[in-house]
């Protein structure tokens, strides 16, 4: 990026929200930090005030009680309409103006901002590209852009003027599932590359898995009642409603937080082409065989397809195998897609590769399944997992 | 018998135009049953070159002014919400006073001529400008407001650069409404003797000489049709975000 990225933390101290007229505080002495370039969410049921409290960080609301911090500077101290030009707001509707090109709704906290018309443009161009649209859509108008490049739109027009921290409302919640998980991704990779402080508000449990750093749950009143990495919240939910939210599939959930390096592979009798058959035999034969089929693979240990026992016929080992390769993992996919892989593919076993291609083991459901059966998926220890998007 | 007795309170108020009637002698009157003249439409198409513009005059200033009022009453009425209604009303009523009475009721402030036209014409425009003034301004997105805000913008800046871009083709709508109607009407202003295209409708010969009246009432309509033209292409030209569509 050609201008600074810049994040700065997040600080609720105390912060509350009293309505006039409503006995109970939207939000009630909440206190939290999300550090600087990390994705909190704020997750929980509707009626729970996450919104309120995202949004008493660009004083949409105002805070009744309490503080909040940006960096070392309250928020209550600063001119409204001035501190939410520092401050990146995407929200659901995504709120796109019908009457400006896509570059000059990008260019609207800039050209508020007083930034020269160059200025304003080549960050715009620079956005696009960004975000991966074709900087030619620019002269276009929202209405001529489908939902999904709209949502893209609205996130580069939050990211504009470089802002300390991007407060993000439901932003994916209108998608259609597909186009929601491909711009969530997209989302990840973005932000591994400009590394913002984000306020993300959702309902949806999973999406808060995938994107937080840290989960809020929170609970009506606008209580929190975990705020924890989600490894951590899916292997200890610190109360019943916590449990309760996260669902019953929490460990199945934890696979969207492991990759197939994590886990310990089995090895596959290796087969080479040309290969006297008696010795695969053998191989088969051997007592702690994990993987009852050979695996032909070529001189650079690629893996090539699986071979049967009709391959096996022969003397020497044949270049075409009987049965298909089907699916092939990399070490670096996430759990959850390679089990999906698997029952995709209705095999019971894929060979993993790494980033050269050549086979670092096999996977097969039964090792998932004994892993979701382990104490360890269940205990408090920290998995020494990494965040799939790190 | 109701067209004499107006032409005579027209006449004891303003009508140079009845001098201008008896130094004329009434053409074709050897063919009195043909409704369209054309030997004095050819001798006297000049006399309808003043009016035309005079008339012009009249309904662009009327239009200016009762734009500038009306929007005028649309901002306060955004920004104060409980006059939305009363305001409403209060044009509503402007609109039901029939508009000779309108300008002989206001003769005794403003006078004879065109001041008092304007002011009765503009007053007439008020009630559909302002409302679909506030009918455009209720039709933003609500999502844009909200984003603009959370952006930053101030709330002048979510009215200037937002709400009323946004609201424009509304207000144009109501403009052209109140143009069509504003031309008509002026026809009657000659009564205050503003001039006028109606000073060739009551006035030219008498309303039994159908020749002037068809000549005025084609200009009017032209004029009329011309100021739907150029609105519709100032509407065209001030909103391209309207014809984008997907593709």
């Amino acid at each position: 990026m050609n201008e600074p990225t810049q994040a700065s933390s997040v600080r609720y101290e105390e912060a509350t929200k009293r309505y006039p007229g409503a006995a109970e505080p939207a939000v009630d002495r909440l206190t939290l930090e999300v550090p600087a370039g990390e994705i909190c969410v704020l997750v929980g049921p509707s009626g729970c005030g996450k919104t309120t409290a995202m949004r008493m960080v660009n004083r949409t609301v105002e805070i009744s009680e309490g503080d909040v911090l940006i960096g070392d500077h309250s928020v209550r101290e600063r001119e409204p309409a001035q501190l939410r030009r520092e401050i990146g707001y995407v929200i659901q509707q995504i709120g796109l103006f019908p009457h400006r090109t896509i570059s000059e709704n990008i260019g609207a906290v800039p050209q508020l901002m007083g930034w020269k018309k160059d200025r304003i443009r080549a960050r715009s161009t620079e956005l696009l590209e960004l975000i991966g649209l074709d900087p030619e859509l620019g002269d276009r108008y929202p209405a001529q852009l489908s939902g999904g490049q709209q949502q893209r739109v609205g996130v580069a027009r939050a990211l504009a003027a470089d802002p300390l921290v991007m407060l993000m409302d439901e932003p994916f919640g209108a998608i259609d599932p597909i186009n929601r998980e491909r711009l969530q991704n997209e989302f990840l990779r973005l932000q591994a590359e400009i590394r913002k402080t984000v306020l993300f508000v959702t309902h949806d449990i999973d999406e808060a898995i995938k994107l937080g750093d840290r989960i809020a749950v929170m609970r009506e009143g606008g209580r929190v009642e975990q705020y924890a990495t989600p490894a951590e919240l899916l292997m200890a939910p610190a109360t019943e409603f916590v449990e309760d939210f996260v669902g019953a599939d929490r460990a199945l959930k934890r696979l969207a937080l492991m990759r197939v390096a994590d886990i310990d592979l089995w090895e596959a009798p290796l087969a080479h082409v040309g290969q006297a058959t008696a010795e695969v035999r053998a191989k088969l034969a051997a007592p702690d065989v994990e993987v009852p089929y050979p695996l032909l693979v070529d001189s650079e240990r690629r893996p090539l397809g699986w071979l049967s026992e009709r391959d096996l016929v022969a003397d020497v080992v044949p270049s075409r195998p009987d049965s298909p390769l089907g699916p092939v993992l990399e070490l670096a996919d996430v759990m959850r897609d390679a089990l999906a892989d698997l029952l995709q593919g209705e095999s019971q076993y894929a060979p993993v590769v790494d980033p050269q291609g050549r086979i670092a083991g096999v996977l097969s459901v039964e090792i998932i399944s004994e892993f979701l059966a382990s104490p360890e998926a269940k205990s408090d220890e920290q998995p020494a997992v990494e965040r799939p998007h790190e | 018998m109701s067209n004499q007795l107006l032409l005579a309170a027209a006449g004891d108020v303003g009508g140079d135009f009845f001098r201008q009637r008896s130094s004329d002698t009434l053409p074709c009157q050897s063919r009195p049953d043909e409704v369209f003249c054309f030997d004095w439409a050819r001798d006297n198409i000049d006399r309808f070159g003043t009016p035309t513009v005079q008339h012009l005059e009249m309904v662009v200033l009327s239009l200016v002014l009762g734009l500038a009022i009306a929007f005028a009453l649309a901002l306060l009425a955004h920004r104060v919400r409980w006059l939305q209604t009363p305001l409403l009303a209060a044009t509503g009523v402007l609109y039901t006073i029939p508009s000779i009475a309108f300008f002989f009721l206001l003769l005794p402030i403003t006078g004879l001529g065109r001041d008092t036209a304007i002011v009765v014409l503009a007053a007439y425009t008020l009630q559909i400008i302002y409302r679909n003034t506030m009918v455009g301004l209720a039709n933003v997105p609500e999502s844009a407001r909200e984003a603009a805000r959370g952006m930053g913008f101030t709330d002048r800046q979510i009215l200037w650069r937002v709400e009323l871009p946004l609201a424009i083709p509304e207000i144009v709508a109501g403009l052209r409404i109140a143009a069509l109607s504003t031309v008509a009407i002026a026809t009657l202003a000659v009564f205050i003797g503003a001039g006028g295209l109606g000073t060739q409708i009551y006035g030219s010969g008498n309303l039994t000489f159908p020749t002037s009246i068809l000549i005025a009432a084609a200009i009017v309509m032209s004029m009329a049709l011309a100021l739907d033209a150029v609105l519709l292409t100032v509407q065209r030209l001030t909103t391209p975000w309207r014809r984008a569509r997907a593709g």
